[in-house]
């Protein structure tokens, strides 16, 4: 480019010693460079022969694609998707078919004359895009569809053109009449009628397996699919109304383990699951693990009842927060004296529950955690199913926090499980979406004590009748619960105004044979709730409305909650010394 | 004259050097990736979430480093290439021991703050070492069996670690870019033709220890329509969507495979599938001419380079390109079996972006750096 400058060649004299050394060094170099060229050139001449292989490949693939390309696809995969079970709820109600429906192809190499068959199916089909039609059907393909899924009257009518070149093929279409009901549940499938998704995917190979062919017998639920109706409805409402991100509910049969419905907001429609966002696929029951707060107490307490290191009228200091290191465990709804286990429990105090758990030790709350199946991965005939989140390891701290239901995240799902001991009598038994036969012994296994399950029993009841839960009250059906409003966890610590609010209902109290859970992601308070967003503000209420509604449909009579047996039952001293009348 | 260049480039200012950039070949990325991010864009159904944003970040992210990496001596990258081969060794050998797991395979090894696959590292790392390692040899040396021994060894290293872990599409990878660098160092043919017979001599060997699930993605390539709704299954909707994209495609997100859900891996591996369904064969070719013109680029690079060392080093880095985007074409056109590679600058992932990146700085660095004089042995042997 430019010319030497005088340094250059100073340079150069000064190695003018070593001159033939150069030389040599120059020819081997030179070599070298030559060799390193050719070899350069080499290479891409590969690549060019590789990209001439991809470009054809390309070009036969989206234009030149002719014989039995794409006619023997549709083929292979029409007669892949020849049948597949039913679904049913567990009264025998329809929630996935299939229809079996006609779809109608053309074949343009051997048609005769385009023009008057696209006119000839305009009349049919008044919508067709016929431009459209008309190039795919002057084109050089084999095959292509016109039109998918016809009424048997369209089918009809086409028939009846007489137009040479065109044919139907038999399709099934999976149909889903509950349309959103229970879309988490049951899941979808995709155009081939495969399983992607819920327990279309959980029994893909069973439903559409040679023994479900043969025998046509559908695939029955645990499902309700009323009282799914009453638990969406009333979720769906709660989310508007208190402008959450989002919801989850469950029902769970406590003695049997099955799930009696399940709803996760915002939800999808089965039938058209290619228009739902992933927020809206997404099961916030069984793959959501959530920090779930002061629901978390009633464990915290069982676990103390279980191992007998606190009873009902010992005491706790909560007149001042704890600290540890840099953390504080304050109350919310602090009353700043020494209070009593059961008012632990009603008043929901932080201090107090990681008192009692101090108490119990680290070693045998994660212990008494895991016998609830809350440190595992649920087992449930879903293919979303999350693993809980647990502390490793687990610190002092932990034991503290864990105490109220923060430090352990877990989905809903697993909490209703775990909560089923505590109320049962004391069985964990496993869950299910599929109906037990009739008459059907669940085992379980033995987790708490009948006295202590009926303590909290109880307890659970107090919350309802005095404590945090009064909204959840529904007159006649005895409910109980636990309110739990957790802050959610965000980069560096905890949000204070981002809550997950949740209530843990049951019911009724006396014999407890269902809980239902509701839990709200974000809500925001309205003026009906003094701004207050936490549980007992939000979710109980939910909890109340969906029971005075589902309860009748499941069968639970309602009872006089002011007779003398129900008082017997339900009895509890809130007061120090005075506990043992209840029993 | 040469000298005088050459003299002169020792000593560039940074001005000099930014003006020395192959810009056209920085612009040819740029808008390679942009593509990518319509793409994207289109997969997540017309919204820049969750993808779109957090790969036009990486990218940002990866050019800023691809300048910073041109604007180094090219002596520099020399005499770290040892050290940097060992670093990445040492980091592919933590991950087998104490790698987490991530998605079944043991890729990852996370920092705390970040993950990072080291493989992906070794791939530049491999090619950056070779290519030292010959520019130190004569001619004459290259020939000789002996100086085969070495650069075998720190080949085969990395491609046992990562056959184990195991991630056949990486070693390749490897395998392809450091036979090139060997291969374009002047090695004799015969010794590649000897190679290939040990192979298809190993065929059987290697077939049987293939996992099951590796074994049924080649049957599946053999023949799709044999499961098509099993393991068939991304083969034939990739097919059908790419025959349903015809000449100009469906239209920007239009496509109707890929937006039902089922084009698997539709933002992953897949891509090139939404990409030649919306945007049909044209698209497709129009992607194949970016990548085309910046293979050009690239071998007139290292072509141009002066020096051993900045040949091998861009001739290896612009092979491993072509591998990458090979691969991943062929394999969603059904002429491969199904391997886990990505489309390179076009699919969505960070640790990929981040090595073709990295590959294209060094590149940058050759040219810039292409008329320096650089002497046989800057520092000693590998071992």
């Amino acid at each position: 480019m430019n010319a030497p400058r005088p340094d250059a060649t100073h340079t150069y004299d000064r190695r003018s010693g070593r001159t033939r050394a150069q030389v040599a060094l120059e020819g081997a170099t030179k070599q070298a460079v030559e060799t390193g060229h050719a070899r350069l050139l080499a290479v891409a001449a590969v690549f060019v022969l590789c990209f001439l292989v991809l470009g054809g490949r390309l070009v036969h693939l989206t234009v030149l694609r002719d014989g039995p390309g794409a006619g023997a696809i549709a083929q292979a995969v029409s007669a892949a998707d020849s049948y597949r079970a039913d679904i049913v709820d567990r009264n025998g109600l329809l929630l996935a078919t299939n229809v079996r429906t006609a779809s109608l192809y053309a074949e343009p190499r051997i048609m005769m004359n385009q023009d008057e068959a696209v006119a000839k199916l305009a009349t049919v089909f008044p919508e067709i895009d016929k431009k459209d039609l008309l190039v795919r059907l002057h084109s050089d393909k084999s095959f292509t569809w016109v039109r998918r899924h016809l009424t048997p009257k369209q089918q009809a009518a086409v028939n009846a053109l007489g137009i040479p070149g065109i044919g139907f093929l038999d399709e099934t279409r999976r149909i889903y009449p509950q349309g959103r009901a229970a879309a988490h549940v049951l899941g979808y499938v995709g155009i081939d009628n495969e399983g992607l998704a819920g327990v279309e995917k959980a029994f893909d190979a069973q439903l559409r397996g040679p023994d479900a062919a043969r025998s046509k017998r559908p695939l029955q639920l645990s499902i309700d699919i009323r009282v799914q109706h009453i638990l969406r409805d009333e979720l769906a409402r709660a989310v508007t109304n208190f402008r959450a991100i989002g919801g989850a509910g469950i029902i769970y049969d406590v003695h049997s383990g099955e799930v009696i419905a399940m709803a996760s907001m915002p939800d999808f429609d089965s039938n058209a699951p290619g228009e739902a966002t992933a927020e809206q696929l997404f099961n916030r029951v069984t793959l959501g693990v959530y920090e779930m707060g002061s629901t978390f107490k009633a464990f915290t307490i069982a676990s103390a009842l279980h191992y007998g290191t606190s009873g009902l009228d010992d005491t706790f200091d909560a007149t001042e927060p704890i600290r540890v290191g840099r953390y504080q465990i304050r109350d919310d709804h602090a009353k700043s004296r020494w209070l009593t286990v059961p008012e632990i429990f009603m008043y929901s105090s932080n201090i107090g529950a990681a008192k009692i758990a101090m108490e119990v030790g680290t070693e045998r709350q994660r212990l008494f955690l895991q016998r609830l199946g809350l440190l595992s991965r649920p087992d449930i005939e879903l293919p979303e199913v999350g693993a809980p989140m647990v502390p490793t390891p687990w610190r002092e701290i932990n034991t503290m926090t864990i105490a109220f239901g923060h430090g352990i995240a877990v989905s809903p799902l697993q909490t209703a499980a775990g909560f089923a001991p505590l109320i049962n009598g004391g069985v964990r038994v496993p869950s299910t979406l599929i109906k037990r036969p009739q008459g059907e012994v669940v085992l379980g296994e033995r987790v708490v004590s009948p006295q202590t399950a009926d303590t909290m029993r109880r307890l659970m009841r107090l919350v309802v009748e005095e404590g945090t839960g009064k909204q959840a009250a529904v007159k006649g059906f005895l409910v109980g619960g636990k309110t739990g409003t957790a802050e959610k966890a965000t980069a560096g610590g905890y949000a204070r105004k981002a809550l997950l609010s949740s209530f843990v209902a049951a019911f009724p109290m006396t014999d407890p044979r269902y809980l239902v859970i509701a839990i709200l992601d974000e809500p925001k308070g309205t003026k009906a709730t003094y701004n207050f967003a936490t549980g007992g503000w939000t979710a109980a209420p939910v909890t109340g409305r969906v029971i005075a509604r589902a309860g009748p449909l499941l069968g639970v009579m309602p009872v006089d909650e002011e007779s003398g047996d129900v008082h017997k039952a339900m009895l509890i001293s809130t007061r120090k010394g005075r506990s043992g009348a209840a029993f | 004259m040469s000298i005088a260049l050459g003299e002169r480039q020792q000593d560039m200012t940074l001005l000099q050097k930014l003006r020395n950039v192959n810009w056209l070949l920085v612009l040819l990325i740029c808008v390679t990736a942009s593509y990518g991010f319509a793409m994207l864009y289109s997969a997540a159904g017309g919204s820049v979430d969750p993808w779109v944003t957090r790969q036009s970040a990486r990218f940002g992210m990866g050019l800023v480093m691809m300048l910073f990496v041109a604007m180094v001596d090219l002596r520099f990258w020399m005499r770290i290439a040892y050290p940097f081969y060992g670093l990445a060794l040492c980091l592919l050998i933590a991950v087998d021991v104490i790698g987490t797991i991530g998605g079944g395979a043991q890729r990852w090894l996370s920092l705390g703050f970040v993950s990072l696959q080291p493989s992906e590292l070794m791939k530049v790392a491999l090619i950056l070492t070779l290519a030292r390692y010959y520019h130190g040899l004569t001619p004459e040396d290259v020939g000789r069996l002996r100086y085969l021994f070495q650069p075998f060894l720190l080949m085969l290293m990395p491609v046992g670690l990562v056959v184990i872990q195991p991630d056949l599409g990486t070693a390749i990878l490897l395998l392809m870019g450091g036979l090139t660098v060997m291969m374009l160092a002047g090695v004799r043919w015969w010794v590649f033709g000897t190679l290939m017979a040990a192979a298809l001599a190993a065929m059987p060997v290697f077939w049987a220890n293939l996992r099951d699930y590796q074994k049924d993605r080649v049957f599946t390539f053999l023949n799709p329509e044999r499961d098509p709704l099993g393991t068939g299954y991304h083969i034939m909707q990739s097919k059908i969507a790419l025959g349903s994209g015809g000449v100009w495609g469906k239209g920007f997100m239009q496509g109707t495979q890929s937006h039902l859900n089922f084009l698997p891996e539709k933002q992953t591996d897949f891509i090139f599938t939404t990409l030649a369904e919306e945007m049909g064969m044209v698209g497709g070719l129009l992607l194949i001419a970016l990548y085309i013109g910046i293979l050009i680029l690239g071998f007139a690079i290292a072509l141009r380079a002066r020096h051993t060392f900045g040949r091998l080093l861009a001739g290896g880095l612009i092979t491993v390109f072509f591998v990458y985007l090979f691969i991943n074409i062929a394999m969603v056109m059904g002429l491969l079996p199904v391997v886990g590679v990505p489309l390179p600058l076009i699919s969505y992932g960070g640790s990929a972006m981040v090595t073709i990146l990295l590959g294209f700085g060094f590149i940058l660095s050759v040219y810039v750096h292409r008329d320096l004089q650089i002497p046989k042995r800057p520092g000693g042997d590998p071992f």
